[in-house]
């Protein structure tokens, strides 16, 4: 479900949406979710000053918390 | 999203230009309107009568779809967050807002509107890719904004007695851009104090400066609200 949020808005914000890969390594109570996108489209997931980024995580511990989890997005270059 | 451009052909001019304004949801004033045939009712109305035919072009883009859109979008992310929420949509003036109608638990505000913004950035990013124009949006929930505008409202008169009671600049607190433009809003009618903004990216604050009796104000440096972006 986290997996999923990450990557609707992901492939929102990409012109590749077709190249968005996104896993998720599941642990005990953390998440890490691993976003890949073209290397074009690393800028749009980032955003100026990391805007775009900060912005997902937020809305993903928002969703975590919910489920009582935690999260944690890294993009891969 | 709707075409931007329509041909419009109906008994009269009149009503050609009514049924474009209604088909793209805007006013007479929004749309640029080049006439391809004036029509003529012709002899009595029988013999030789010709339609009207306009050809009508929006000047901006039709927020009401956008709207649509905007709270499509907003609902798709909101459904992996297990909390009940229900989308309103208004297309305002010059913005776009939508508010969630949810439990209250403050989950979708977050720390002094972290989430919230979030969402709100999210959205205003997506539909600017789908669009192609940086297009204003407010998302809200629980009243949230209009509190906050009127707490930070509040604030800026406070500090703004402050400076004009010891003659001394102060500064906020850093702020984004939304609430810095309250700040400068609030406090732009007073002419004893200015206001200016200072700091780079995410430390930037609103200083206000008082004014010198007799000097006549420089140009008021009140920040341009249709960039929710960074200034």
């Amino acid at each position: 479900m986290l997996k999923e949020l990450i990557e609707y808005m992901a492939q929102a914000l990409v012109d590749n949406p077709d190249q968005v890969r996104v896993s998720e390594i599941e642990g005990e109570q953390t998440s890490v979710i691993e976003l890949r996108v073209a290397k074009e489209d690393l800028g749009k997931v980032i955003g100026k000053q990391g805007r775009t980024a900060r912005a997902m995580r937020t809305i993903l511990s928002a969703a975590s918390t919910k489920i009582r989890k935690r999260a944690v997005l890294e993009i891969i270059e | 999203m709707s075409p931007l451009e329509l041909e419009i052909e109906e008994k009269s001019l009149e009503d050609a230009i009514a049924a474009a304004c209604e088909k793209f949801k805007l006013p007479r004033e929004m749309l640029e309107i080049e006439v391809i045939s004036k029509g003529s009712s012709g002899i009595f109305g029988i013999v030789g009568a010709r339609k009207a035919k306009i050809r009508a072009r929006a000047k901006a883009l039709p927020l009401e779809p956008a709207a649509e859109r905007a709270k499509e979008i907003l609902g798709v992310i909101l459904s992996h967050i297990e909390v009940p929420t229900v989308i309103e949509s208004e297309a305002r003036d010059d913005h776009i807002y939508l508010n969630i109608v949810s439990n209250g638990s403050g989950l979708l505000i977050g720390k002094r509107g972290k989430t919230l913004n979030a969402l709100q950035h999210l959205v205003a990013k997506v539909l600017q890719k789908e669009v192609g124009e940086n297009l204003t949006v407010y998302v809200d929930t629980e009243q949230y904004r209009n509190k906050r505008e009127s707490s930070l409202t509040d604030l800026a008169l406070q500090l703004g007695e402050k400076v004009k009671r010891s003659r001394r600049p102060l500064t906020t607190g850093p702020m984004n851009a939304q609430d810095r433009r309250i700040i400068h809003l609030a406090l732009k009618e007073d002419q004893n104090i200015r206001t200016k903004s200072k700091g780079e990216g995410g430390m930037r604050r609103v200083v206000i400066y008082p004014v010198r009796k007799g000097k006549v104000p420089a140009k008021p440096s009140v920040e341009n609200g249709s960039a929710p972006s960074e200034a």
